[in-house]
């Protein structure tokens, strides 16, 4: 634009900064009083959703109930686990070779494991 | 206004913690001033929109006040919000209101330009500058309009600005630099004589 080709650094201060601080001075000075204003908002506010009293106890009852099935279940369920295994493995054989493989990785793994955690770092 | 005993942090954390409304109410009380007048000099001196929003404002404060990180001072997060409002608004009415507002400063006007109103006495040579910087920062962009606010009105910096617009801030300058070119040729009859 050419009416601006004189000014060298447009960042610079000038009279519209003059102008423009003067008048956002004049406004921050001048408090606009609350005449109500809050309590608005507070009354427009969303109520919080109201949990009624007996819903703390009544999880805490139901979360106990859960936990002593899950107790109670849980060790035959373990068993037949245990047994279901043990029944697989014993119905497909391992051969020699086969062991000795499954300890090697088994090793190997174990090593490089071992390995990574102790490494040092620079 | 009242006196910043307790600070912004601990009535957050009063009001999140505790849902005390009493401290959010002293936080609304602290801030509704600035923001209220932030928002009067987005709508362009429309108070009642100004003041609609400023409501909108700190009730999204209050859903939104857990998401409030610290990351910024509590004014300027205030400030996101209000120019968030102000903006979905704009994009709801369509200027509309922006026109009416232009029509009733002409009448106020009364036919005085810049010219005439110079050669009147000092109360009204402010008060027709005052109406001119109105008119001229309504004829604004959105951005350039809440990128002056935000740094002259409000005292941000660019940075701050940025945050509070959402945007880099070498857009919050950009947007500076072009709004203060369309100002000064708006108020071109108020500059100062060339020496």
């Amino acid at each position: 634009m050419t009416h601006d080709a004189h000014i060298s650094d447009p960042m610079a201060p000038d009279w519209l900064d003059g102008l423009l601080a003067a008048d956002a001075g004049e406004a921050r000075s001048a408090y606009i009083a609350d005449e109500g204003f809050t309590a608005r908002v507070m009354h427009a506010l969303p109520a919080r959703m109201a949990l009624p009293a007996w819903r703390r106890p009544a999880v805490m009852v139901l979360w106990g109930i859960a936990a002593a099935g899950i107790a109670l279940a849980l060790p035959g369920a373990a068993l037949d686990v245990v047994r279901e295994g043990y029944r697989l493995l014993a119905a497909h054989p391992v051969s020699l070779s086969g062991m000795a493989g499954a300890l090697l990785c088994a090793g190997a793994l174990t090593w490089s494991a071992a390995a990574y955690a102790l490494r040092t770092s620079d | 206004m009242p006196s910043p005993e307790v600070s912004d942090a601990q009535l957050i954390a009063r009001a999140l913690v505790g849902d005390d409304h009493h401290a959010f109410a002293e936080l609304v009380r602290r801030h509704q001033s600035t923001v209220r007048a932030t928002l009067r000099k987005l709508t362009a001196g429309n108070h009642a929109l100004a003041d609609d929003l400023a409501q909108e404002t700190f009730v999204l404060a209050w859903r939104n006040l857990k998401s409030f990180r610290q990351e910024a001072r509590f004014s300027t997060w205030l400030y996101r919000i209000a120019t968030n409002c102000w903006l979905a608004d704009k994009r709801k009415r369509k200027e509309e209101l922006l026109g009416d507002r232009d029509d009733a400063i002409a009448e106020d006007e009364d036919g005085n330009g810049p010219e005439g109103a110079a050669v009147q006495g000092d109360a009204t040579h402010s008060a027709s500058l005052k109406l001119d910087l109105e008119r001229a920062m309504a004829a604004l962009s959105d951005g350039e309009r809440a990128a002056i606010v935000q740094c002259y009105h409000n005292d941000l910096t660019h940075e701050e600005a940025a945050y509070v617009l959402d945007c880099p801030v070498g857009t919050v300058k950009t947007h500076v630099l072009r709004g203060k070119q369309k100002l000064k040729l708006a108020l071109a009859a108020w500059a100062p004589e060339a020496t």
